[in-house]
């Protein structure tokens, strides 16, 4: 079933065109990977779908419902959940409350009842501990519970991410460069979760990603993206056999023969 | 000076110090979301003087009741303040000088109200508690200067269990390391600056109220937020438990140099020792350094 529809979507940045005509469609329950060269607007993609950036023209559908015009939060709210290519954690709050923030749209508790701390306040907060803690399990972080983030190894921050991205349970998950910065044995670890949550969670997840062996191994479809225009779309196989595709990573082949 | 005149002096130092704690927190909230050096608590803080006076004067002769009352009021504003002033500049994405400036013209505007309303006359509070002061041993504790201190430290206890412990806390103390991020994770960020500014306006509430009490209300009387605003400086930007202990602190500096050298020399002593330490320490007792224009 669709769960993601981007419709002709286009992103200008001072007349230079970040993301041109672009149109994907993502399934329930699939991995796919964006790639392109640097500067192909995969990002600029992903920032369109979470809502950070308004499309200057085009639709975007989520469950089929049309989201072109909604803010970043409601989006959250309805089950898009991200990661960033460069770790954008709260260094300020320990790895545990760093996870609860993504709790915002999961509780029905209203902000009086919190100044009043009702007892459904109570329940709920401790819901929320034990949710976060589940979480922070789940991703083999819970010895660092009480941490600050900042003083973690990049790797572990990356898995931070990713636990506070899942904590809401959503619908659809962006993967800006998971692997960015990650050692070889951590890359194999990471394709393992990312499966596993595909699995357990039936989880749709949308890959942007510089590294090919992750990207080959566990995406069934690909999206290729160069100067902000799609120009393949395709299984692995296809899309490593595809002579645009080559072209735009390698430069124009016949010229260098 | 002797001893006795010496704890004497620290004690009541120490619930001046309760208020500039306020003032530092009030200031510091918004800073650390909005990274601007927010005058307007100035603004705010006189309004609620004035309303403080009004309401317990006119309507409310009950000291509880007329600061419940001053202290929602202050919650009002505050939110108030943020949607007029604030809000159209921030939708925009316009620089932090225009959020600085709008907040010092805020400031000016109470003011200039005030005085043009009802001239520069000083308008005293009324007398709430009758038995002023209780012995206790050789020391004179003031009655109101005790009501500060434990209310003040009463509103600060709440405000830290409330940021500490409930998701609109987390989120708040979130979006003071990064203000984009948590709405990817759902969090309403204009909710957020919205309620940062009600406690901000609350905490203003209290402020107001216990500084009419202490001194009188004149237009003037939101510039003595300068010692919170200072007390959150060397506090440490962005640290909100700092500028608490550097308000206690400054409250008590004052209150044994004035005694010891007297009023007019003090601040002098007091600006200079100031100056000083962001020399030593620039990140403040307990901040970090931040590198931003306004």
């Amino acid at each position: 079933m669709e769960l993601l529809k981007l419709e002709s979507v286009s992103k200008n940045f001072g007349g230079v065109q970040a993301v041109h005509a672009v149109s994907l469609v993502q399934h329930e329950n699939e991995i796919t990977a964006i790639i392109g060269p640097n500067g192909a607007g995969k990002t600029t993609v992903f920032n369109l779908i979470s809502g950070i950036y308004q499309q200057d023209s085009g639709r975007i559908f989520f469950r089929g419902m049309d989201i072109s015009g909604l803010a970043p939060h409601k989006r959250s709210a309805l089950g898009i959940a991200r990661t960033f290519q460069n770790i954008r954690l709260f260094n300020n709050l320990t790895v545990l409350d760093n996870v609860k923030v993504s709790y915002a749209n999961r509780i029905s508790y209203h902000f009086f009842d919190e100044v009043l701390r009702s007892g459904k306040v109570k329940k709920e907060e401790r819901e929320l501990e034990e949710r976060a803690l589940e979480y922070l399990k789940l991703l083999h972080l819970a010895p660092y519970a009480s941490s600050f983030p900042g003083s973690l190894p990049y790797g572990i921050q990356r898995r931070l991410e990713l636990a506070r991205a899942l904590l809401p349970e959503p619908h659809l998950l962006l993967l800006d460069e998971p692997a960015a910065g990650l050692n070889p044995s951590e890359i194999r670890d990471l394709m393992d979760t990312i499966l596993h949550l595909q699995q357990s969670k039936k989880l749709s997840i949308i890959i942007v990603e510089h590294h090919m062996e992750l990207v080959m191994n566990i995406c069934s479809r690909i999206h290729v993206l160069d100067f902000g225009k799609k120009i393949a779309e395709g299984t692995p196989k296809e899309i490593m056999e595809d002579e645009k595709v080559l072209q735009a990573y390698l430069g124009d082949v016949g010229e260098v023969c | 000076m002797s001893r006795d005149v010496i704890v004497q002096q620290i004690l009541n130092g120490i619930s001046l110090g309760g208020v500039y704690a306020l003032e530092a927190v009030g200031f510091g909230i918004v800073f650390n979301i909005l990274k601007f050096s927010n005058f307007s608590h100035g603004g705010v803080v006189t309004i609620c003087a004035y309303f403080g006076f009004f309401i317990s004067t006119r309507f409310i002769p009950s000291l509880w009741g007329s600061l419940a009352v001053t202290i929602l009021f202050g919650g009002v504003i505050g939110i108030l303040v943020e949607k007029l002033v604030f809000r159209p500049i921030r939708i925009q994405n316009k620089p932090l000088t225009y959020f600085f400036v709008n907040s010092i013209t805020v400031a000016m505007i109470v003011q200039q109200f005030f005085s043009a309303l009802w001239g520069s006359n000083y308008y005293p509070f009324p007398a709430f508690i009758k038995e002023t002061v209780f012995q206790l041993g050789k020391l004179v504790v003031s009655k109101s200067y005790l009501l500060m201190l434990s209310m003040s430290a009463a509103v600060l206890i709440a405000l830290s269990l409330f940021l500490r412990r409930t998701k609109t806390g987390i989120a708040i103390r979130a979006a003071s390391s990064d203000i984009h991020t948590p709405a990817l994770m759902g969090v309403n960020t204009d909710f957020i600056v919205s309620i940062t500014f009600c406690i901000a306006g609350i905490l203003a509430g209290v402020t107001g109220f216990f500084l009419g009490m202490t001194y009188t209300v004149t237009p003037f009387i939101g510039s003595m937020i300068l010692k919170g605003i200072i007390a959150s400086i060397i506090g440490g930007m962005g640290s909100l438990g700092g500028g608490v202990i550097a308000g206690v602190l400054l409250g008590a500096m004052e209150s044994l140099l004035i005694a010891e050298v007297g009023a007019s020399i003090t601040p002098i002593i007091i600006y200079f020792a100031i100056i000083i330490l962001l020399m030593v320490r620039p990140q403040g007792i307990a901040g970090k350094l931040y590198s931003v224009k306004a």
